[in-house]
């Protein structure tokens, strides 16, 4: 009885040590940090910059996320362990996930450590220093072997040192986490992360590639894009008696806004006739910006609709029987396949504004057209065109995702609409659509999503001319360097994006 | 005939017309980019033709010069096979406990799950670099392998967390009055019935992967073995400086299609399998 005793205190007194150890680790690390390290000992003096941010480098080298999650971790270890002293198996269950979970990260550690030493040796044909190598592993390796003995004693031995009841939410719960730590990991690595970083530098004056220090702004660039203003504008006429002058196109001339606020930024980016002669003009400092969100939400809005009515058209076509079923269903994926870079180019091919475009000649040749048409640089055509491209790329995506859905629906629930009478039309919308709309809902969310984040496409086929909320903050990066800027971009339109997304779950009830 | 038989034959006959319909729509561009790969580069600026007026293979024997292509293509592979799998294991674990385990915060990270695609791949482009960079990847297979499920994943998690929750209760029950743990339960009952929302699933995560293009450019520029096929094929440069080698692009497409339609075939037999399977379940 003291033995067991003595073996519950010893394993939740190891547990404390453990969760300590992680944290002074994690503060001597950052204390260590060679960009840290410069931040404190710099003196001025040698050349006229600016002191660098300590909080900034901070947040650039570790960030707020790996510091909670470590000092979390740690923190879990002990009171992990403190609660261990009651001796209670749930607990224990508990201990034994953590100790798990802790192997698994410095094994995962050790193997990253091992492959970064033979790949620069093999990079720089060298042969591998094997002194070296068990030098820079062996106490992790150490620490390894010794969270693998424990967990394999806890498990051998968590019956007899431990009681009490286990429930079954608990047993689920349990299960659910250790499930689900490969992709939070994931999530942490290569999305929660970088983008963190992304919000930090959004709000400083960061350039792309320049050696300058970057220094906090504040809201500035947020300011910067946000900024709209909403302005009553008269047409412009040749005469006060004379109706509005037109464009060549048949649109409205209206007068510009003030001279002031042309000075201070503001560029109008649409006018809404309001009738009277009189349009509302919206204005921002950003009108690039601006104009490229009502850009992207109308080509998302026009061709999710219409790839979900293409899509499932194409999905319930394959699915019917018929002869070459699986070959038709391999061709159907083919505009999926092709990589979209290819396929933008395949499509500027196609869309040339001569007759060496094939879209132009077919139209003619059918007398839909009297001229060829500037499909990709005609301003009013380019949205159409894009929509076209999009539309035919991934109507194949829904397709095959509504295939999946449709495939699980019981084949007997339409025999027995058959029997009952109920036509064809009648069985669509009362068997085929309610048990397609998880499907359905799944489909249009991601669908919708990649739209909002539309790149590729515009990119290829229009450059700057027509920008999508993803080309311009390309653009911003890329060719103008502003990462502060662009940073400030990515974080609007992944706040517009959220919101966007959980309004859309929520209508779609997909969640419960 | 009698009135039933024509009724049977109508059908028929627009079943196959719509099927034709469907066929032309998808391949019509296909279709163009695979005589346009027959085409010289002077027939790029005359009128259309259907057919190619001199029929060349000079564009096939400019991919395949010498063997850039072919390690862009085994890069490829290998890159998109590891990322589907990933997706597939770490994916269908996580959906099997955000579709059948009850614990607390489910609905929250089915959220956290969804925001890995609420921004574009350029936003985190600087951020991955540098980790990339730390973790020592840059300019190697991994550095994708890595990143790429940051495109596959949620998408995998939320269609087979929408296909755990739609089959019935009854399974685990029992399932576990036989006296099978909750892990047993997934892996030997639930993982096989969903067996088409795996294959779909996999597929989809394969092709992103194959046709990712801005991660795979400035994660293995630097180094030409490590290339993936939209790179390879960005850095094809025409006869003549100045132009877009068109006709040199197409020709590749061609043959970088044709494996993923023969891998789409392959697996179709599968997509009908796993279906039979989940009839079973009634």
């Amino acid at each position: 009885m003291t033995d067991r005793r003595l073996l519950v205190n010893a394993l939740s007194i190891v547990m404390i040590l453990i969760g300590a150890l992680a944290i002074v680790f994690f503060f001597l690390t950052v204390l260590n940090d060679p960009a840290i390290q410069l931040a404190l000992n710099w003196t001025p003096g040698d050349d006229d910059a600016a002191a660098p941010s300590l909080l900034l480098i901070f947040l650039e080298r570790f960030g707020i996320i790996v510091s909670a999650l470590f000092i979390g971790a740690g923190g879990f270890f002990i009171a992990i362990g403190w609660r261990l002293r009651h001796g209670h198996i749930r607990t224990a269950y508990w201990a034994r996930i953590l100790l798990l979970w802790l192997a698994i990260g410095i094994g995962a550690t050790i193997a990253l450590e091992l492959f970064n030493i033979l790949n620069s040796a093999a990079m720089d044909k060298e042969a591998v220093d094997w002194g070296a190598l068990v030098n820079a592993i062996a106490p992790a390796l150490l620490i390894l072997l010794g969270a693998v003995a424990l967990w394999h004693w806890l498990n051998r031995n968590i019956d007899s040192l431990f009681g009490g009841e286990d429930s079954l939410i608990g047993r689920e719960t349990r299960l659910a986490w250790n499930l689900l730590i490969p992709t939070l990991t994931i999530f942490v690595l290569v999305a929660a992360r970088p983008l963190e970083q992304t919000f930090i530098r959004s709000l400083t004056d960061k350039r792309f590639a320049g050696s300058a220090v970057p220094q906090f702004v504040g809201l500035e660039n947020y300011a910067n894009l946000l900024t709209i203003r909403v302005d009553t504008v008269t047409c412009r006429k040749s005469d006060p008696d004379d109706p509005c002058s037109t464009r060549a196109n048949g649109s409205i001339r209206w007068e510009s806004i003030d001279r002031e606020l042309l000075r201070e930024g503001y560029r109008t980016v649409a006018n809404i006739s309001v009738g009277n002669d009189q349009s509302v003009a919206i204005s921002g400092l950003d009108d690039d910006f601006i104009e490229a969100i009502g850009t992207t939400v109308l080509f998302t809005i026009v061709s999710v609709a219409l790839e979900l009515v293409i899509g499932l058209f194409m999905a319930m076509v394959v699915n019917s029987r018929f002869r070459g079923r699986g070959a038709m269903r391999a061709i159907m994926l083919v505009p999926w396949a092709i990589p979209t870079v290819i396929s933008a180019r395949l499509w500027e091919l196609m869309l040339k504004d001569t007759t060496a475009g094939i879209f132009n000649k077919i139209l003619l040749d059918l007398q839909l057209i009297a001229a060829p048409q500037a499909w990709l640089s005609d301003p009013s055509l380019q949205i159409p065109t894009a929509i076209i491209v999009d539309v035919w790329k991934t109507a194949p995506f829904m397709a095959l995702l509504l295939l999946a859905g449709l495939q699980v629906i019981p084949s007997d629930l339409y025999e027995a609409a058959s029997v009952d009478g109920a036509s064809p039309v009648r069985r669509f919308f009362s068997i085929t659509l309610p048990l397609l709309r998880p499907a359905v809902a799944i489909a249009l969310i991601f669908r919708t999503l990649d739209a909002l984040r539309v790149f590729d496409l515009f990119n290829v086929l229009f450059g700057r001319q027509q920008l999508s909320m993803a080309t311009y903050n390309f653009e911003t990066l890329v060719s103008n360097q502003l990462d502060g800027y662009a940073s400030a971009i990515s974080v609007i339109i992944f706040i517009f994006i959220s919101i966007f997304a959980f309004i859309y779950v929520r209508l779609l009830n997909v969640e419960s | 005939m009698t009135s039933k038989q024509f009724r049977q034959r109508a059908q028929q006959v627009l079943l196959y017309t719509l099927v034709f319909i469907v066929a032309v729509y998808a391949l019509f561009p296909f279709y163009w980019a695979f005589m346009t790969s027959f085409k010289t580069e002077n027939e790029m600026f005359q009128s259309a033709s259907y057919l190619p007026r001199e029929p060349t293979m000079k564009n096939y024997e400019y991919v395949f010069r010498d063997n850039t292509f072919l390690d862009a293509l085994r890069n490829s592979a290998f890159i998109s096979a590891a990322t589907s799998i990933f997706a597939l294991v770490a994916g269908s674990f996580a959906a099997y406990a955000l579709g059948r385990l009850r614990f607390r915060g489910r609905v929250a990270l089915l959220y956290v799950v969804l925001s890995m695609t609420m921004f574009p791949a350029i936003s985190i482009l600087s951020g991955l670099y540098t980790i990339v960079r730390e973790l020592g990847f840059f300019g190697t297979s991994l550095s994708l392998i890595v990143t790429y499920p940051v495109f596959s994943l949620p998408f995998t998690v939320w269609v087979l967390t929408s296909f755990f929750k739609g089959l019935p209760g009854e399974i685990e029950q029992a399932a576990i009055v036989d006296g099978a743990t909750p892990f047993q339960t997934f892996r030997l009952i639930l993982l096989p019935l969903t067996a088409p929302a795996l294959v779909t699933t996999g597929l989809l995560a394969f092709v992103q992967s194959w046709n990712e293009y801005l991660f795979a450019l400035n994660f293995t520029a630097t180094n030409p073995s490590a290339q993936t096929v939209p790179v390879a094929i960005a850095q094809f440069s025409g006869q003549f400086s100045e132009q877009e080698p068109i006709a040199e692009i197409m020709a590749a497409a061609m043959v970088v299609t044709i494996p993923l339609v023969a891998l789409v075939l392959i697996f179709q037999n599968r997509i009908v399998e796993g279906l039979t399977a989940g009839a079973v379940k009634g």
